[in-house]
């Protein structure tokens, strides 16, 4: 039994099917990156296992938990949110709230720990980030890829079964980017679970043990990176490498 | 001739007037209470837009805004003991509508005035939030009223502010109006303290200066609560001692 198994998996918006009937299986202490063209429902996937969107179908077990993507009330959302957390695009900080603040928020209201044990846990996350030097910063005061770094202690804090990262690095400046990708290499050594959509080829390719090539809502290819980027069997990816200039001995480079 | 103008009476009837100013305040401090209240449970619907209560608090809202505050204190004043009647003729009641006193005819009128106006401050306010920050709490597994409290409410407040400080100081020169309820408020009191000598210009000039001396310091508080709320110019650094804690 996998850690996470997701099955049947659909999305719509109106008539247009963002994700088709998907099945994923993650392993305890995988890193899967999901790659693909825009508009394929990459983000889609991640945002339909915490409930952010509501799919048409799916369900998901986590730790052999089953839960229903489709039912909706309270009590099963919230329960559901436990095992994942979510890191941003737009890192999406508390903005009235402090570094440190912003890390304690989760467990103090959600996980209803004490305010020592809290601020314990978080300044615990905050070093591993590197961030112990600016625990009083307010978002405003950071850059964009301190905030990210604060933003994944915030949500490794919560201990989830699954952290999901949704294109961590794309709302950096390229000189920040490779701060926050050392910060998810460090979170992927420390033996956590991730899903994580990038762009960042050649950072998937070292980091991640499994890679799901994702188009038109399905999954055309899944395998490890040597399987995906040196052995490419469909035709699409084939073509999607070539586009970002990924595919390995090409035979023609753009 | 007699004195046209008697300077000294305007500072020596403060005073006498100040005596009343409780009746000032307690009227302002519930009405705001009604309105901030109202005007949230307003803003919630509107921004949820439940249907046909949605449609009410729209056209609640329009006429309140629609018309002006002296005409709704009067039906305020006359309507409700009609209502009563009405109650009292078809459920077999027995209310006292004489044992009402006009101050609560005050506070219904001015609170749902103020809510109105209020509801659009919060609902601007509320819808100021960027989503980001309430999927972010949300995937921390925080429900819809912890979302509200925790995160979307700290941030609206400091947006709201400065407008809702704005219809307090509104509402404090409104319950001035408060006399048509037959309350006696500073106003109804200097009009009544002038009964006396005919000194009305005295007295209308020391109430300008109480309710001026009472805004201005509204505006103070208002700014310092500001002030206090806002996020710092400059972070608060790490000191050594923190450094010390945080590594055991």
């Amino acid at each position: 039994m996998s850690l996470v198994e997701i099955r049947g998996l659909s999305k719509k918006y109106g008539d247009n099917v963002v994700l088709d009937k998907v099945d994923l299986d993650i392993e305890q202490g995988e890193v899967v990156a999901i790659i693909g063209p825009s508009g394929t429902g990459k983000s889609t996937l991640l945002r339909c296992l915490n409930l952010l969107e509501k799919p048409e179908e799916g369900t998901v077990k986590f730790d052999g938990v089953s839960f229903d993507l489709t039912k909706r009330n309270k009590k099963d959302t919230l329960a559901l949110r436990q095992y994942t957390e979510m890191v941003f695009q737009q890192f999406n900080l508390f903005r009235q709230k402090t570094a440190l603040e912003n890390v304690m928020e989760g467990l103090r209201v959600v996980k209803k720990c004490s305010k020592s044990e809290a601020e314990k846990i978080a300044l615990d996350e905050l070093e591993k980030v590197g961030m112990s030097d600016r625990l009083y910063h307010y978002p405003r005061h950071l850059s964009g890829g301190q905030q990210q770094r604060v933003a994944i202690a915030r949500a490794l804090a919560m201990n989830p079964t699954l952290l999901l990262m949704d294109e961590p690095t794309s709302a950096l400046d390229p000189e920040l980017v490779s701060e926050v990708l050392v910060t998810i290499r460090k979170a992927a050594e420390d033996g956590n679970t991730i899903l994580l959509v990038t762009h960042e080829m050649s950072f998937v390719k070292s980091v991640a043990n499994k890679i799901v090539f994702l188009e038109n809502g399905k999954i055309v290819e899944y395998g490890t990176p040597r399987d995906i980027f040196e052995n490419p069997s469909s035709e699409r990816l084939k073509e999607f490498l070539a586009h970002i200039n990924m595919l390995e001995g090409a035979e023609y480079v753009i | 001739m007699t004195k046209l103008f008697d300077l000294q009476l305007v500072f020596s009837s403060i005073p006498e007037l100040l005596k009343y100013l409780p009746t000032t305040l307690f009227l302002t401090v519930i009405a705001a209470i009604i309105g901030l209240l109202l005007g949230l449970v307003i803003a919630v619907i509107r921004m949820k837009n439940i249907p046909v209560l949605s449609q009410l608090a729209v056209a609640f809202v329009s006429v309140m805004r629609g018309t002006p505050i002296i005409v709704q204190l009067y039906i305020s004043y006359f309507g409700i003991p009609i209502l009563l009647q009405y109650i009292n003729y078809y459920r077999g009641t027995e209310y006292n509508i004489n044992a009402i006193p006009g101050i609560v005819f005050a506070m219904v009128a001015l609170g749902l005035n103020q809510s109105a106006f209020d509801s659009e401050t919060i609902r601007a306010a509320l819808q100021s939030v960027d989503k980001g920050q309430i999927e972010a709490a949300k995937s921390l597994g925080m429900s819809n009223g912890q979302v509200l409290r925790r995160i979307i409410l700290p941030e609206a407040i400091t947006v709201a502010l400065p407008s809702l400080g704005n219809s307090l100081i509104a509402l404090i020169k409104g319950t001035s109006l408060a006399f048509t309820c037959s309350v006696v408020e500073i106003t109804a009191a200097g009009k009544i303290l002038a009964g006396r000598n005919y000194r009305f210009f005295e007295s209308y000039c020391s109430l300008a200066i109480i309710y001026w001396v009472l805004t201005f310091a509204l505006e103070k508080v208002v700014a310092a609560i500001e002030k206090r709320l806002q996020v710092p110019e400059q972070p608060r650094q790490v000191k050594e001692r923190d450094a010390i804690l945080s590594k055991m």
